[in-house]
């Protein structure tokens, strides 16, 4: 069975969905690969899920593992498990998420047996949160001056190290919402935790993130 | 911190700087109640502390979404096929190869 071609424009550039799989034709027009062509094993529709999937999954698994070679070899997996395991989509999330959540999950998997694991610890995510007493803030938050990191390289280095020191709970989440922009639920059911789980994370990730980028964000005081 | 405020929060009457931290994620994507958000801002109008807080906190998502782009490989959808055709993961190929 080969994948139905979607001509109507008005459905051209609407998000993958588990009943709408938007695909590019190598004439470039676009439509959708037939969930019920990818449930009944139609390896044709798998190749266009791989083609159409495969650059974001590929962005996603390298920010968790930090290493291309290694990204690639992770997505092929990915790839061979979601074909054989099919079957087991269960219809509750879009096909995508689904698809994310194996490859998540390798990504997660390689990253523990490798040991390259990331230099904070959950404990110092925490104390790296503002400090309050009795509901105030204790200090206060300097201001922060753009100026100070001019070049788009340079600060793009810098939030970059600091992702990659988050603890991988907290990494991943990041990745997901605040540079994937998926959704809380969508990441809640790539990762098989709660949406309060998601909200959490994020919010602790950036306040990690932002104590880490402080230093060098400061501005100068006045000679 | 004006004295009213500060009055109000001491009274449970308006969030302090520790609830509006615990719902900054929400303020800044908009999905805060009306009531809550007002509570906020007038909040933040008042206190520096948060004003400055919940600039460097919006300037870090900002840098977030701005980090490096990962340069996908032209390649490696194919690759990937190729891998799942090596695998035997395709039952068309394995029909090929044992014919």
């Amino acid at each position: 069975m080969e994948p139905t071609l979607n001509t109507n424009l008005a459905s051209q550039d609407a998000p993958s969905d588990r009943g709408d799989l938007v695909t590019t034709t190598a004439e470039g027009a676009k439509g959708p690969i037939s969930l019920e062509a990818l449930m009944a094993g139609d390896e044709k529709a798998f190749e266009q899920l791989v083609i159409q999937e495969s650059p974001r999954l590929f962005r996603v698994i390298v920010r968790i593992v930090g290493d291309d070679d290694e990204a690639a070899s992770i997505l092929q997996e990915t790839f061979l498990q979601a074909f054989q395991r099919i079957n087991s989509f269960r219809r509750e999330s879009k096909l995508t998420t689904w698809l994310y959540a194996i490859g998540i999950n390798l990504a997660r998997a390689s990253l523990r047996k490798s040991r390259r694991l990331s230099s904070l610890e959950d404990q110092e995510v925490e104390r790296m949160q503002p400090d309050f007493n009795r509901g105030m803030f204790v200090e206060t938050p300097a201001v922060w001056d753009p100026a100070r990191v001019t070049e788009l390289a340079d600060r793009r280095q810098l939030v970059r190290r600091g992702i990659e020191q988050l603890p991988e709970d907290y990494k991943t989440v990041l990745i997901l919402r605040d540079i994937e922009e998926y959704s809380t639920e969508e990441v809640a059911n790539m990762l098989g935790i709660s949406s309060g789980a998601v909200r959490v994370r994020l919010h602790r990730a950036r306040g990690a993130l932002r104590k880490l980028l402080d230093p060098h964000m400061r501005r100068l005081p006045k000679d | 911190m004006k004295f009213i405020t500060a009055l109000k929060t001491a009274l449970g009457m308006a969030p302090g700087c520790e609830q509006v931290n615990e719902f900054l994620a929400e303020y800044v994507e908009g999905t805060l109640d009306e009531k809550m958000r007002a509570q906020f801002q007038e909040h933040m109008v008042m206190c520096k502390c948060c004003d400055h807080y919940l600039d460097q906190y919006r300037q870090t998502i900002q840098m977030t979404k701005e980090t490096d782009e990962i340069s996908v490989p032209s390649e490696l959808a194919e690759h990937t096929l190729a891998f799942l055709r090596k695998s035997n993961a395709f039952a068309s190929d394995q029909d090929a190869a044992s014919s």
